[in-house]
């Protein structure tokens, strides 16, 4: 396997030559005030992307009576800091082209910036203000809480987003996580400033913050940086939550009635942790059962041999919390029960045979030779090195993975199947009018949106 | 409520999906001096066309071990023959079911046993095959896909077969969706005449009736080096690249492919609306789509559009966001789009939500007067220059990728631009005036003078609700 030299620059090449035996040169930096950040160098576009994250501020620190709290506080931190109003604020991102914003999932809050060269000093103090002194004034708030309202009641119609609701409510019973993190129509409407207020300044801390970046900026000015930008934020100490949980529901088969002609499938039973020795295994595992579409199994046997969908895939859910392994599709109503017990199918046949030569082959090459390809952008690749930190994943993450990957052999792939996939401890949810679909619970209502 | 960047740069294709036809609003340029030409360029690609009319287009980019190659045919959607919507797409997904010595489904997994990402989508104006590949794979998927360009022969229990998985993909993107159905909807009635009328997938009926010979006349017709645009991007030179091409492609026979002769939208006698109410729709919307100049017809006029589009919608301190949604709080959200990239005419969309308890009529009214107010009073001087340093802004950023620029390239170069419109485009978006941005908002889409230009408008509601034309409704939202 020829080794890919990623990130190239072409006016210092001596200074990256040594790089050449990695897939990617990431430059660990600390600031002098002790702010940690990765980084990779590239000068080939004046373009920086920075992206962080704090890791445990996600929804799951939400009361049950404010769901959708982090999400509006994502939608509401760029909506006006220090002096500057909303429509100033936003208007100054605008001129300078800067694009600033800010994220939640269930587990972490995240943000990003991406910035042309020449505007950088301003787009940092910007961040930097946002990040340390967002106003929370009422009109941005409200704005964002009608548009929260109205993507919530759109959403509405979508049975690919009420299978997802009903799965998440269904699997997680009992955890935070079941909990709906876009927030409902009653839970965002009693959202206050003080609320965004207080989860800004309890759950966002120097001590759970990630950092990365990529682009045309140099580790010497990386660490200035952090302090001016990250230095001011406070230790935060965030509340306990349930740790692990448990697949809730596994071995159910519930149906959401709906008259579209083409029934949702979602599938979800345990997975696999990404620290797990055997989770690169398992990588190639799925590869070969559905995670790459075209000559993947569920592909091949369900669409391309019988043409009942347009789309089958199964992937790996990797939550802090919980380990999960997925497959979505969709088929017209008739053809709901076939196309779950083909796909239960195929889970027996992985652990019942070995994976052939050629499968293994080819899952490796592109398991290996495909990371380049993710890799082109400024803010692909600051993605990257986020994911990798907040996982806590070595700074040769990329380099291990490569290696076990390529040792891999047919018995560990059905050995690990064995271990990983359990077609009787599904929980799955059928969005549509489902046939051939037996004991199956019917749900009355979405849950936990109104 | 970011803004998005002009150029798309990151397009999501789904397997053996198309994409649609309006989602890049293509830059547009004007013919350079050649002779001194000082200008910088944006992406400094390369050109040459092979003795059988095949046009390579080389962006290099030497940020990583890898490539981008496309392969964009001069064919759409809007070249099939009545009553055969679908076949365009169709034959794109019958591209991966067997060619010259490769078996069905052996294209996609050559690519993926090589590391790399293969998919295709279908456009009124053109159907483009791409995969992205480490550099030294050049050679193979160029072998691959010169391979498909005459030489396709899929079996027919597979072509059986992916009718029902086209079929089932238009259950998925369309039919369980009432979104989707409003806005096929709206623009079967948009273009009176004209083949943008049908939808990209085609009608479920057509579908259904599709045969292999269908396709077989269509590939045959269509599918040809001097009807196609290979782009590569990516670790290569020029040199390196049309040297591969000319072996690998440049036997390929000429074909003899026809004009694109597409008849002409006649203006419309009424102002069409639809309305269509659904049971699960929570949320309702009006729109209005106009009929505007494409980039073959009029580039002055698509480049002041371009302008007018940016200072109308290009982020949250915009006119109709501005005005809409922060000051008067009629809606939720609003906006303004305009993809200039198409043979023919092109579209330019207008759209709002209401907020709850706002009457539906009221706010296309306010989106209206949006447009009257450009009509009336221009936009001033600082507008147009903040909007002209945004866009080019955004080209840089375009740079920022290893497939983006393929699209932009492909996009132009099957929609009647030139590859020195993409090139320069920030010189010829930079000479739009505030008059020409005022003349082209009276021209294509004044509310007053509903008869000059074709528009539809359409509101998508609640099985509830009363319907617009009616009494105006109270409450808008549940």
């Amino acid at each position: 396997m020829k080794k890919l030299l990623l990130i190239m620059c072409v006016m210092v090449v001596p200074v990256n030559a040594w790089a050449k035996d990695k897939l990617l040169d990431i430059q660990p930096v600390t600031s002098p005030g002790g702010i940690k950040a990765w980084l990779v160098e590239d000068h080939n576009v004046p373009v920086i992307a920075l992206e962080f994250g704090f890791k445990g501020a996600g929804a799951l620190l939400e009361p049950t009576d404010k769901q959708g709290l982090s999400r509006m506080l994502s939608n509401t931190m760029d909506e006006g800091a220090g002096d500057l109003e909303s429509q100033v604020f936003q208007k100054e991102l605008q001129d300078l082209s800067i694009g600033l914003s800010f994220g939640s999932t269930r587990d972490d809050f995240t943000g990003s910036v991406k910035t042309l060269t020449r505007n950088k000093a301003r787009a940092f103090e910007l961040l930097q203000l946002a990040l340390t002194k967002p106003r929370f004034d009422a009109e941005p708030v409200e704005r964002m809480r009608a548009a929260n309202l109205s993507r919530i009641r759109s959403s509405m119609s979508e049975p690919d987003w009420i299978a997802a609701r009903i799965l998440n409510d269904l699997a997680f019973t009992g955890h935070p996580y079941a909990q709906n993190s876009g927030g409902t129509l009653t839970t965002l409407a009693s959202i206050t400033p003080d609320d965004l207020r207080a989860f800004h300044k309890n759950n966002l801390g120097k001590n759970n913050l990630f950092v990365s970046v990529a682009g045309d900026i140099t580790k010497e000015e990386l660490a200035t940086l952090l302090d001016q930008v990250f230095g001011a934020l406070p230790t935060v100490k965030l509340p306990a939550v349930p740790k692990t949980t448990s697949l809730q529901n596994e071995n159910t088969v519930n149906v959401y009635k709906k008259d579209i002609p083409q029934t949702i499938v979602e599938m979800l039973q345990p997975g696999i942790d990404r620290k797990d020795t055997d989770y690169q295994v398992a990588q190639v595992m799925n590869f070969i059962l559905g995670s790459s579409g075209f000559g993947s199994r569920l592909t091949e046997e369900i669409r391309e041999k019988r043409g009942l969908t347009y789309g089958i895939y199964s992937y790996f859910m990797d939550m802090e919390y919980f380990d999960g392994l997925e497959v979505s599709t969709s088929t017209e109503n008739k053809n709901a029960g076939e196309i779950i017990a083909m796909t239960k199918a195929e889970w027996e046949k992985m652990k019942d045979a070995p994976v052939t030569a050629d499968e293994l082959k080819d899952a490796k090459t592109y398991l290996t030779g495909s990371l380049p390809l993710s890799l082109t952008s400024t803010d692909a690749i600051a993605g990257l090195l986020l994911s990798l930190q907040m996982d806590d994943l070595p700074l040769d993450y990329l380099d291990q993975r490569e290696k076990i990957i390529n040792a891999t052999t047919e018995a560990d792939v059905q050995r690990v199947a064995k271990k990983i996939l359990q077609e009787d401890k599904m929980t799955v949810v059928l969005v549509g009018t489902p046939e051939g679909v037996k004991d199956f619970k019917a749900i009355d209502k979405v849950p936990n949106v109104e | 409520m970011k803004r998005a960047l002009f150029i798309a740069a990151l397009l999501c294709l789904s397997g053996g999906g198309i994409v649609w036809a309006q989602m890049a609003a293509t830059p547009k340029a004007d013919t350079p001096e050649a002779a001194k030409e000082t200008r910088e360029k944006i992406f400094n690609a390369e050109t040459f066309t092979l003795e059988n009319g095949l046009q390579i287009v080389v962006i290099p980019n030497h940020r990583a071990p890898v490539i981008t190659h496309m392969v964009w045919y001069k064919v759409g959607a809007a070249d099939e023959v009545t009553g055969k919507s679908g076949i365009a797409h169709f034959l794109e997904h019958l591209m991966f079911k067997g060619s010259n010595g490769l078996a069905p489904g052996e294209f996609s997994k050559k690519i993926r046993a090589m590391g790399g990402e293969d998919n295709a989508f279908t456009g009124h104006d053109y159907t483009s095959y791409h995969q992205s590949v480490s550099v030294d794979h050049l050679e193979d998927v160029m072998k691959m896909e010169a391979g498909r360009m005459r030489g396709l022969n899929p079996p027919l229990d597979h072509v059986d077969s992916e009718r029902l998985v086209i079929l089932e993909e238009r259950r998925q993107r369309t039919d369980n969706d009432p979104r989707a159905r409003f806005a096929e909807q709206m623009n079967a009635l948009l273009y009176v005449n004209h083949p943008y009328s049908k939808p990209v997938i085609g009608w479920a009926s057509e579908m259904a009736s599709l045969s292999w010979d269908d396709c077989k006349t269509f590939y045959d017709k269509w599918y040809a080096p001097n009807n196609a645009i290979l782009i590569v991007a990516g670790d290569v030179t020029g040199q390196q690249v049309f040297d591969l091409a000319k072996k690998i492609y440049g036997p390929l026979p000429k074909g003899d492919v026809p004009e694109r002769m597409r008849p002409v939208s006649p203006p419309l006698a009424g102002v069409p609306e639809v309305t269509l109410e659904d049971e699960v729709i929570r949320e309702p919307m009006v729109q209005i789509v106009y009929r505007t100049p494409g980039s073959r017809q009029n580039k002055e006029e698509t480049l002041a559009l371009q302008a007018l589009e940016e200072i109308m919608s290009g982020g949250p301190t915009s006119r109709i966001y501005k005005n809409l949604v922060v000051d008067q709080k009629i809606a939720t959200g609003a906006g303004l789009s305009y993809q200039s990239a198409a043979l023919d005419d092109s579209e330019l969309w207008i759209y709002a939500t209401p907020a709850p308890g706002k009457d539906i009529k009221a706010v296309k009214t306010a989106l209206q007067d949006q447009i009257r107010d450009v009509i009336k009073n221009g936009v001033t001087a600082t507008e147009l220059k903040e909007a002209i340093t945004r866009m080019q802004a955004d080209a840089i950023y375009a740079r920022d990728s290893l497939t983006g620029p393929a699209m932009v390239f492909g996009y132009a170069l099957t929609t009647g631009s030139s590859i020195d419109d993409v090139e320069y485009w920030t010189y010829d978006i930079a000479k739009v005036t505030a008059k020409q941005i005022q003349d082209v908002a009276k021209k294509y889409l004044d509310p007053d003078a509903v008869l000059e230009h074709a528009a539809v408008t359409g509101y998508l509601l609640p099985k509830a609700s009363a319907p617009p034309a009616a009494e105006p409704a109270k409450e808008a939202a549940p």
